[in-house]
């Protein structure tokens, strides 16, 4: 059964009052999404893309141009946030501060008219579960960011609801409060299977949280599939160098024939890479495209590499792991690798990189250049 | 539909404004319309009147306005500039040093503006008296920083406040003396606040009343207490009080009007903050 | 470019005792990194070099010169501010020449040009130069900061956080850029971070700093492999490091550690180290806390040979590769954490075995 169902979603902004036409007035443009019942989906994309705005329709606090959203079977579009029965966790903890923990927590229902008992029932047991059991009596102002967050989101599911909105409820949080605080996330939606949609600018967060990614830039849905394949499989370049950290590297490549081999070349480098087989079929000599690798898929070859040598502008140690640039023209490519060999700026390696994991994008729209089957 | 109802709101709001604007302006144009009757005309016309400049004659040309006029600037600049020499530099110690008391010294120094004018100034005026500075520039100077002091302090306060300390920092390391950073790389940052702090201290100066009404008499004398004059005790030249009242409004209004965008902002730049 | 020389250097704020006897040495042309968890006073020492604090007992020397007494304009360093501290009114280029038109640096406005120009393509930004700092964003700022430092010819170039406000992508490029500018330009600097990876990449040696102490100073190599102590091993690694509580047992060349996990015990060969093997009996040590990093902790979801069963508590990406976390039950330290590739469907509380190599 489908949790959520968003069906050719259209926002546009009134702009009629400015006097500036703005060149891309659909906020969000042609949105289909569905979710099934107890998913975890991700919206995610740069700030400005239309993810809240898409998350606001879904709450009923923005209007829709055109289109449907469905909410398990039931049509909501013109229905009150309130009749939509869905529990909202925004990025700023907006408690009411007269009222202590507790209070917050029970809010929603009192004024919905629950029974004080039931509302007892239902705060003690979700308090150990959001953690937040010692710190019912106490007020908002005496909370810290992570615990507030806690309160914030325990307020979201206590209504039960049948969809959990939830909107960078993390970004006020600081580096290793923030993973902390993720984990939790993760685990409580594990326990509750509510379905739940999370806006989201961090690709890290989208990546460990979701079970689905929606990928969004300029209100337009660019991809939408498991971590697992927006990463190993994007569906154009914006996908690709969104994903991963440190980026893809995608490069301007113009492909050459030498003897039946078609090689990479790239502007003011001997850089030659071999082009995969399987592109075989749609490439031609002259073929001019992006070629785009992750780091973690390019190779130092051995003694008999048939890769070809170049000079490393930049090694940088990090413990774990070790990042290597190489100038290809004016690009920095970077590649990781878990050798333990130190290297240093002006040795040569030769540089291989893994086939499979080599995508090719068209030069003008990005969009993924996929082998013909 | 919508548009209707959007456009039936907005024709209540610009009416509901017009009304206001006419109940505010109008005492401003009575007293406008005032100064070019004659002293018969005062009482028994009211839009319908024979114009005449008689009163502005006679008040410009034949009194001593222009004399209470160049009073009022000087001691109303005067006040202003040295609630600037004093004000900018207690301003930058209270936003920047941590001393004992400091809250409490610039609560002080805030608190001022809110004692009555009339509650001090009769012990002024004893202690005037008793100084010689009684009817003096250097004394209306002296009290004006009531007035004055307080509201550059705390908005010229709030705007150090926001400018970074690392930004002196930064300055220093770039090889720059401390008085080189405060005039090349303070002023600058707080001259939107500095500015209309200034220019409205200089109007509240200007229409100060009390002060100047005890504490001066024949050597300094300005406007606001002047246009008393013009109320005799046998006879009142309404036309004349008029002309001298719309004459000495003028500095205010137009220091208002030119500055309004600027206020606004400054002030509240620095409010927010302070 | 100068040796920079601090010895047992002091500074209180009212009661806290920010930097408690910090003695480093900066050698001519070394890029010194001071990584430490935020208020450890990384930033009070870089203030003290500068002269923009003044210690209350130590001394600050520059080539061997006692510079105490000397105030921060005349000490010819260049700082990098962590909020950037670029002048709002000025324009970029402004901003850049403000240094070489005091005057203490005075230089001519042709030389001043020129060197802006450097500059500015240095740090890739010849088109923001008319721009003011508030039509700049974070990244670009942060640039002019670098390019305003870059143009002088100072003591000590001292970076504070330069890449703290920076979102993750661009503070990895930025770090590779500077590591790149750095090796170009061989000038001494001191570089405060927060962050293991910019310490470990950029630094000839890193002076590890917790609560005005000096913990640990080292190559970057050093303090990964041989770290002096916990603090300093959790402090350099992303995943943390795991530590472990063990039981010591065994006598001579074969000690064995134990763990209790899940009420089960776990027993490895300690690996053939003479020098940790003679402390160990130095001390009698019955018990130790082990630390393993990430990735050396193998895993496997179907039972193995020498694996021992765990819970999943969480399974997380962090960039290029993912980190599970993993439940022992109710012992001292009970999460572990080890590494894993991207993309796995892992649900939390299956089950995990696992194998520690702790050879490493």
């Amino acid at each position: 059964m489908a949790g959520l169902t968003l069906s050719h979603i259209y926002k546009r902004y009134d702009n009629s009052g400015k006097k500036k036409k703005v060149k891309n007035d659909f906020a969000v443009k042609d949105l289909n999404l569905v979710c099934e019942q107890g998913e975890f989906i991700a919206l995610l994309g740069p700030s400005g893309c239309g993810k809240t705005t898409t998350l606001r329709m879904i709450a009923g606090l923005e209007e829709i141009t055109d289109g449907e959203i469905y909410i398990g079977e039931r049509l909501v579009n013109n229905l009150h946030p309130k009749d939509r029965n869905i529990g909202l966790a925004f990025e700023d903890y907006a408690m009411y501060p007269p009222l202590n923990v507790y209070g917050n927590v029970a809010f929603n229902l009192r004024a919905k008219g629950v029974a004080k008992d039931e509302i007892d029932k239902r705060v003690r047991a979700i308090a150990p579960l959001m953690q937040i059991d010692d710190l019912l009596d106490k007020m908002p102002v005496k909370l810290s960011g992570g615990q507030k967050q806690r309160v914030n989101i325990a307020r979201a599911i206590i209504r039960e609801p049948e969809l959990l909105l939830m909107d960078e409820p993390l970004s006020h949080l600081d580096g290793k409060a923030r993973q902390a605080m993720r984990t939790e996330i993760k685990r409580l939606i594990n326990k509750i299977r509510c379905t739940t949609v999370y806006v989201t600018h961090d690709q890290l967060e989208a990546m460990s949280l979701a079970d689905k990614i929606a990928i969004i830039n300029f209100g337009v849905l660019q991809q939408f599939g498991t971590p697992a394949e927006v990463y190993d499989d994007p569906a154009n370049e914006f996908v690709a160098s969104f994903i991963g950290e440190p980026p893809m590297n995608i490069l301007e490549t113009t492909i050459i024939n030498k003897n039946g081999t078609f090689f990479f070349t790239f502007q003011d480098s001997n850089l030659q890479i071999a082009v995969p087989k399987r592109y075989y079929s749609v490439v031609h000599d002259g073929f001019r495209c992006k070629m785009g690798v992750r780091p973690m898929d390019v190779l130092i070859g051995g003694e008999d590499s048939q890769g070809t040598p170049e000079e490393i502008a930049t090694f940088e140690n990090l413990g774990d792991e070790r990042r290597i640039g190489i100038h290809v023209g004016d690009v920095l490519m970077m590649l990781i690798t878990e050798d333990e060999k130190r290297y240093k700026r002006g040795d040569i390696i030769k540089l291989e990189v893994r086939g499979e994991k080599t995508h090719l994008f068209d030069t003008e729209t990005g969009d993924r250049i996929r082998e013909k089957k | 539909m919508k548009n209707n109802k959007q456009k039936g709101l907005n024709i209540l709001m610009n009416f509901l404004l017009i009304v206001y604007a006419v109940f505010a302006l109008f005492p401003l144009i009575w007293m406008l319309l005032i100064s070019f009757k004659s002293d018969t005309e005062v009482f028994t016309t009211t839009f319908i009147f024979h114009p005449t400049l008689a009163n502005y004659q006679e008040v410009l040309l034949r009194s001593d306005y222009i004399r209470y006029i160049r009073d009022s600037v000087i001691v109303a600049g005067g006040a202003v500039l040295v609630s600037i020499l004093v004000g900018v530099p207690a301003a930058y110690a209270l936003a920047r040093y941590n001393f004992p008391r400091k809250e409490e010294l610039a609560f002080q120094i805030l608190s001022y503006k809110f004692a009555p004018e009339i509650l001090v100034v009769l012990p002024l005026f004893m202690i005037y008296q008793k100084m010689g500075l009684y009817d003096s520039y250097v004394g209306l100077i002296w009290v004006y920083q009531l007035i004055s002091l307080p509201l550059l302090i705390w908005v010229v306060r709030g705007y150090f406040e926001d400018i970074s300390v690392e930004i002196e920092y930064a300055a220093q390391v770039d090889g720059y003396s401390w008085y080189q950073i405060f005039f090349k790389m303070l002023v600058p940052l707080i001259k939107p606040g500095l500015v209309s702090s200034a220019l409205l201290a200089f109007i509240f100066a200007w229409n100060c009343f009390t002060f100047p009404l005890i504490l001066s008499s024949n050597k300094v004398y300005p406007v606001t207490v002047a246009i008393m004059k013009y109320l005799g005790t046998d006879s009142a030249h309404y036309g004349q009080l008029a002309v001298a009242s719309t004459v000495s409004a003028i500095p205010a209004m137009v220091f208002a009007l030119c500055i309004q965008k600027h206020l606004v902002r400054g002030l509240s730049f620095g409010a927010v903050k302070g | 470019m100068a040796r920079i020389q601090l010895e047992n250097i002091k500074k209180a704020f009212g009661k806290v005792q920010a930097l408690d006897g910090i003695t480093l040495d900066v050698k001519d042309k070394e890029f010194f990194v001071l990584f430490g968890p935020a208020g450890a006073g990384k930033t009070t020492i870089l203030n003290c070099i500068a002269g923009i604090m003044m210690p209350e007992e130590g001394v600050v020397k520059f080539d061997g010169e006692i510079m105490n007494l000397v105030d921060s304009a005349h000490r010819n360093v260049a700082m990098v501010f962590e909020n950037y501290a670029l002048y709002p009114q000025m324009t970029v280029y402004d901003n850049m020449a403000s240094a070489l038109r005091s005057k203490l640096y005075k230089t001519d406005e042709a030389e001043i040009k020129k060197k802006i120009q450097w500059a500015a393509k240095i740090m890739k930004m010849e088109n923001l130069l008319e721009r003011l700092p508030s039509q700049l964003s974070n990244g670009q700022k942060q640039r002019v900061a670098m390019g305003r430092a870059l143009v002088r010819n100072p003591n000590v170039f001292l970076m504070d956080e330069p890449l703290a406000h920076l979102d993750a992508k661009l503070r990895n490029s930025m770090r590779t850029e500077l590591k790149e500018m750095q090796a170009n330009l061989g000038s001494t600097c001191i570089y405060v971070t927060h962050d293991f990876m910019e310490a470990m990449a950029l630094g000839d040696h890193i002076a590890i700093i917790k609560e005005g102490k000096i913990v640990q100073i080292g190559t970057g190599d050093e303090i990964y492999y041989m770290p002096c102590n916990e603090f300093t091993a959790q402090l350099m690694g992303d995943p943390e490091i795991n530590i472990i509580d063990a039981e010591i047992s065994g006598s001579g060349n074969a000690l064995a550690a134990s763990f209790g996990i899940n009420g089960s015990t776990v027993t490895y060969e300690l690996p053939m180290d003479s020098g940790v093997y003679a402390k160990i009996r130095d001390r009698q040590l019955k018990r130790a806390d082990i630390g393993i990093r990430p990735q050396h902790v193998k895993y496997s979801f179907e039972p193995a040979e020498g694996y021992f069963k765990a819970t999943v508590y969480s399974y997380e990406s962090i960039g290029n590769k993912s980190v599970i976390v993993s439940d022992l039950g109710d012992v001292r330290h009970s999460q572990l954490r080890m590494i894993a590739p991207n993309g796995l469907r892992v649900e939390p509380d299956s089950d995990i075995y696992i194998r520690l190599e702790i050879d490493h």
